[in-house]
């Protein structure tokens, strides 16, 4: 008798607990639109396939300033993702900038798995191997778009502007970057803006390298790649394209 | 950052692959790594000069040398073949490593998969070779040979 009492009661309290259950429930239920607006706020980044080089410097412009406005997509680094990958990749543009762990290039585009073919070196100049990356970039995988980003507060180009000793293989950059340096202060810049003008020729000196390249201008010449220079902010966030 | 300098945790010399965006693999953010990124990473006087001024100059004591499975770099190499333009310079590079494996009598899919982790070891060996790396390796850095795996996404130590 007494164990069916405790047991009618048991009953009784597990009902009562699963209608304050889906109370709930109803009411997380009421609240799902608000929260599917909050999904779609923050929708899952996609981009189309087979861009030309126009449509994918838009795809920059357009990710730069997602990161900037603080509005940056979610990416999609799952497994199926990195699955469909195995296929090859196919990124829509080769990105070369600086080794600065401030200019993470696919940060500051907002893009991500298989998007940009990135060569990173302190000062982003060519040489055989960085410019042998581009040419595979370009060539191998039909990237239809060379962006060349420079950045303010660089490093590498203050050691060469600074001039004094450059220890080690660290001078091989500062000699590739020299010449700009003398182009700079050949047109008037000093102080703080010889810093920027700099940087600025350093860009175009590095542009000018990978136009060398028989393998670059040919796919230029046939219209199939453009290449582009860009400077990168470090306090506004801003990639300023170049015309 | 702007104003007080970047302090980055590790030097990190990777692959320029699309499918190997460093920060995201690591889930890290601005500031924390400087990234080295050649196809095939490999080093020469411009990606060893990075390297030096990672460790050197912004005071670094992590170094990794990350490869990565699928490699186009190392599968141009391990192919043979004309490789045009400038990219021979990185074939070039990758060729001792292929050459290595091969009369290890390894050969082919397992060749491409050695061959990768080969030319980690022979990057990090180059590393080594410099003076100022060497230096610092007395004082406390650490050279780390690593290899990611594009189909699990996972980061594996060699």
């Amino acid at each position: 008798m007494k164990t069916s009492k405790s047991l009618m009661f048991l009953l009784v309290l597990v009902m009562a607990m699963a209608l304050v259950v889906s109370g709930c429930q109803t009411q997380s239920k009421e609240s799902t639109p608000a929260s599917n607006n909050e999904a779609a706020k923050v929708a899952t980044y996609q981009r189309p396939d087979g861009v030309n080089a126009d449509q994918a410097k838009q795809l920059l412009v357009d990710g730069n300033q997602r990161y900037v406005s603080g509005g940056v997509l979610k990416k999609d680094l799952g497994q199926a993702r990195r699955t469909d990958l195995l296929k090859g990749q196919k990124p829509f543009a080769v990105v070369l900038t600086c080794s600065d762990s401030r200019v993470p290039a696919e940060l500051i585009f907002d893009q991500a798995l298989g998007d940009l073919f990135i060569i990173r070196v302190a000062g982003n100049v060519i040489d055989p191997v960085t410019l042998g990356s581009i040419e595979y970039g370009v060539e191998h995988l039909g990237s239809p778009l060379i962006v060349i980003m420079g950045h303010s507060s660089c490093g590498a180009v203050k050691a060469a502007v600074d001039g004094g000793e450059a220890p080690g293989s660290i001078g091989s950059i500062v000699e590739k970057i020299k010449p700009s340096v003398e182009k700079a202060k050949a047109s008037g810049a000093a102080g703080n803006a010889l810093y920027q003008k700099s940087e600025d020729e350093n860009i175009l000196a590095a542009a000018a390298d990978i136009k060398k390249s028989p393998i670059v201008s040919h796919l230029v010449e046939a219209g199939k790649v453009k290449i582009v220079n860009a400077k990168y902010d470090l306090g506004t966030g801003v990639v300023t394209f170049m015309p | 950052m702007v104003q007080n300098g970047q302090k980055p945790f590790a030097v990190v010399l990777a692959c320029s692959d699309s499918r190997v965006p460093v920060e995201l693999i690591f889930d890290q953010g601005m500031g924390d790594i400087f990234v080295v990124r050649v196809a095939g990473n490999v080093v020469d006087p411009v990606s060893l000069g990075s390297i030096e001024y990672g460790l050197e100059h912004l005071g670094v004591n992590l170094l990794m040398v990350l490869g990565h499975s699928n490699c186009g770099a190392v599968k141009a190499t391990v192919d043979g073949g004309e490789a045009p333009g400038s990219i021979a310079a990185i074939v070039k590079k990758i060729q001792p490593s292929v050459a290595k494996m091969a009369a290890n009598g390894i050969s082919g899919a397992e060749l491409y998969s050695k061959a990768e982790e080969e030319n980690v070891f022979t990057t990090i060996q180059e590393i080594k070779a410099s003076p100022i790396v060497h230096h610092l390796m007395e004082h406390g850095l650490k050279i780390v040979a690593a290899k990611y795996l594009l189909d699990s996404g996972e980061v594996v130590l060699l």
